[in-house]
């Protein structure tokens, strides 16, 4: 199989451009997962300063918009998206380094902070250490070594902890309902606006967030959070983003159970998943929705990626989004190939 | 990439082909039994104790380290139990630590006995087969037919040169017999975790002995989780069905995954019948999970149906089907491109094993009385064709 680029041709329009204060909406399921979109969008957004044939300084795209990407993810790992990103050739490490990049890490400690008695050194941290040439720390200490000279705005032990293990700022849900989501909005906040410090007139800031229906899933009526409160969350961090893009599950039963005509009884899991799905779509520009095929598996198509305008797009004339159904497949080398039916 | 010298380390990170094969995944500890790299992208693996699912997992040949793999089950038997029991008693064998929750120590009396290293059963079962088949001497060369899933992934390397290396090299897998019971020096080195009845989420102790403990451990330590029949509600309480509880539990152990990437892997079994597949709770259970597997055993009724379906007298029928919702790794890639993925899986469990192969429809049911016809009738006897 011959390499492919990391843009698919037929997704370049589509992934790298987002007007001002859009949402785009990426809805998956579980056979067919939404990771290899967000990477090309942090390729889309990312990618030709990372490229090795770029000399180091020319960080400008053609038009000389600089773009800086925040990752927030519930699901994944940073070790995950690191390693994902290497193999398009995005060293986020590197471009975390240079403030181009920030991971928010949703997952490693959300629903429980460890004593910081238990702070086993983590074989990810002198993993991450090993590949990244350009950081400061020496290469072989071990994940407690002394921290990095980051000077966060927070000070104190805890936010020089946190930068630790690569750059991921970590997450946590403490409280209940609301006032949880505004101490992580808060957080999120902070470090886009400490790659904003950074940024010149016109850049653009992308914020991604990865799986934010978990935190809906996870946590629900009984901690006072709804689809409402998420959908608020969501706005609120939007703001400080030039464009946002949402990946959100939209598996059958998160959606379709919630409709009443079911013989069953649904759950209020299912009711305020399709709430907040469904108000998202309502406000994106565009759907990206991925799916398996529905006539069963086949050995050269993953699934299918159809794009849809939403209930935000404007309509106005140089917003032209083109709605269209393509088929990808994801090569064992991590490339993907996208093409419409019936092509190959 | 032709006119590059083929001996020369390629410069890493500038080439994309080159980086599925360079070592992304952090090396496993030294010294771990029971670990190899993935055939695929050089991940550690450790095995599930069953060569069969082994197979299955997206050409890893093995559960990739730091994944969690659910097996759900329908109906009331207690097939996904068995695969449990093997990838517990797999660890036992390879010295790992297991972490057993919700069950009594009964539970770890129950594993299956160990009768050798998968490889000799195989092999054990291979001359068995020779015996028999006379008529095929001439394809004898050509390899096992229908060998499968099996046979195309079985043992990574067995280069003729690798052989003898092989006898010393420590056995990535073994086999079990359900019949017996395992016996081990290592055995009374699993720790189980009771579920405490409280009035916050019930996971909640669960998470912090399991951290505790992986925390506390040397970093050559390897770690297995086995989670058996989750949320039942005769273990369970309650309000573990509540979603905010089971689920934030599932985030924590992916987290945890995450944290000790090349050293813990879970397992997890869920009643379906309790839990059906089309529930929203269930359904995110799922997502968090790095592979879905789903057994469907066929209903007592459909023995007959099950019987026919064996291609010969000599094979076992198949006693279920067996679906791949996700599979670990590859699906968290964008998935699709495993051979394995969207075939339909029979599994047949007998007392030494747990095999899944290609599920064939059976030939029609009046087609037997025909085939009977025949064979009674105008066809030669076996003894006939003898020479």
């Amino acid at each position: 199989m011959p390499s492919q680029p990391p843009l698919p041709p037929l997704l370049t329009t589509y992934l790298s451009k987002q007007p001002e204060s859009s949402l785009t909406l990426i809805s998956s399921i579980l056979g067919a997962t939404s990771n290899w979109l967000v990477l090309r969008y942090l390729y889309a957004a990312l990618g030709t300063s990372s490229s090795p044939n770029v000399t180091i300084g020319s960080d400008e795209l053609a038009n000389g918009v600089k773009r800086k990407v925040v990752l927030v993810s519930f699901l994944r790992s940073w070790e995950f998206w690191r390693a994902e990103a290497k193999r398009l050739g995005l060293d986020l490490a590197r471009l975390a380094d240079k403030q181009q990049f920030a991971f928010v890490d949703g997952l490693s400690e959300l629903f429980n902070t460890p004593s910081t008695a238990s702070g086993a050194p983590t074989n990810t941290g002198s993993a991450v250490r090993t590949t990244l040439p350009l950081r400061s720390q020496p290469g072989t200490v071990p994940g407690r070594g002394p921290p990095s000279t980051v000077t966060a705005e927070r000070l104190g032990n805890e936010g020089l902890r946190q930068r630790e293990p690569g750059t991921a700022k970590k997450l946590h849900f403490t409280g209940h309902g609301v006032a949880a989501l505004d101490v992580m909005e808060k957080d999120i906040i902070a470090e886009i606006n400490r790659q904003k410090s950074s940024m010149a007139e016109g850049d653009e800031m992308l914020l991604i967030i990865d799986q934010p229906d978990f935190l809906l899933a996870a946590t629900g009526a009984s901690m006072g959070i709804g689809a409402t409160e998420m959908a608020e969350w969501v706005t609120g961090l939007q703001q400080h983003a030039h464009a946002t893009v949402l990946t959100l599950a939209a598996d059958s039963p998160l959606i379709h159970n919630a409709s009443t005509s079911g013989i069953q009884q649904s759950s209020p899991i299912e009711t305020e998943h399709a709430a907040f799905a469904i108000g998202m779509a309502h406000r994106a520009r565009s759907v990206m929705q991925l799916r398996t095929l529905e006539t069963g598996a086949a050995r050269d198509v993953s699934g299918v990626l159809r794009i849809s305008r939403g209930g935000g797009w404007t309509g106005e004339a140089e917003d032209n989004l083109e709605e269209r159904e393509l088929l990808y497949y994801i090569q064992r080398d991590g490339g993907v190939r996208v093409f419409g039916r019936g092509e190959s | 990439m032709s006119f590059r010298k083929r001996n020369i380390g390629l410069s890493a990170g500038v080439d994309r082909a080159a980086v599925p094969n360079a070592s992304t995944q952090p090396a496993p500890p030294e010294s771990s039994p029971g670990i190899r790299p993935s055939p695929d992208d050089g991940r550690p693996t450790t095995s599930t104790g069953s060569p069969s699912l082994d197979n299955l997992l997206a050409g890893h040949a093995g559960l990739p380290m730091g994944k969690i793999l659910l097996i759900e089950e329908n109906g009331t038997t207690d097939f996904a139990g068995a695969l449990l029991r093997y990838y517990a008693a797999e660890g036992v064998v390879q010295e790992q630590k297991i972490h057993v929750v919700g069950v009594p120590e009964q539970w770890g009396r129950s594993l299956p006995g160990l009768i050798g290293t998968a490889e000799s059963l195989e092999e054990k079962r291979d001359k068995r087969k020779d015996e028999k088949m006379k008529i095929a001497w001439r394809y004898e060369r050509l390899g096992e037919f229908g060998a499968g899933v099996a046979g195309s992934r079985d043992a990574p390397a067995p280069a003729p040169a690798g052989e003898k290396d092989a006898i010393a090299k420590p056995a990535f897998c073994h086999a079990f017999d359900l019949t017996k019971r395992l016996t081990h020096p290592a055995i009374t080195n699993m720790s189980f975790i009771p579920l405490v009845p409280s009035r916050e989420s019930p996971f909640a102790a669960i998470l912090k002995q399991l951290q505790t403990t992986i925390g506390s451990s040397p970093s050559n330590t390897i770690h297995r989780i086995v989670i058996p029949s989750l949320l039942n509600p005769t273990m369970y309480p309650p309000n573990a069905c509540q979603p905010e509880h089971v689920l934030q539990f599932f985030h924590s152990l992916k987290a945890m995954m995450s944290a000790y990437t090349t050293r813990v892997t879970a397992m997890i079994t869920l009643p379906l019948s309790l839990f059906p597949r089309s529930s929203g709770l269930v359904r995110w259970i799922e997502l968090l999970s790095d592979g879905v597997i789903e057994l469907c055993p066929f209903p007592h009724s459909a023995d007959a149906v099950a019987t026919s379906g064996a291609a010969t007298s000599v094979e076992e029928p198949p006693q279920g089907m067996l679906k791949t919702h996700r599979l670990p790794v590859l699906h968290e890639r964008g998935g699709g491109s495993d051979q394995n993925v969207g075939q339909d899986w029979a599994f047949i469990l007998s007392r030494r094993r747990f095999e899944i192969k290609p599920f064939s429809l059976p030939p029609a049911e009046g087609d037997t009385e025909a085939q009977d016809a025949s064979a009674t009738g105008g066809m030669p006897k076996k003894s006939d064709l003898e020479f």
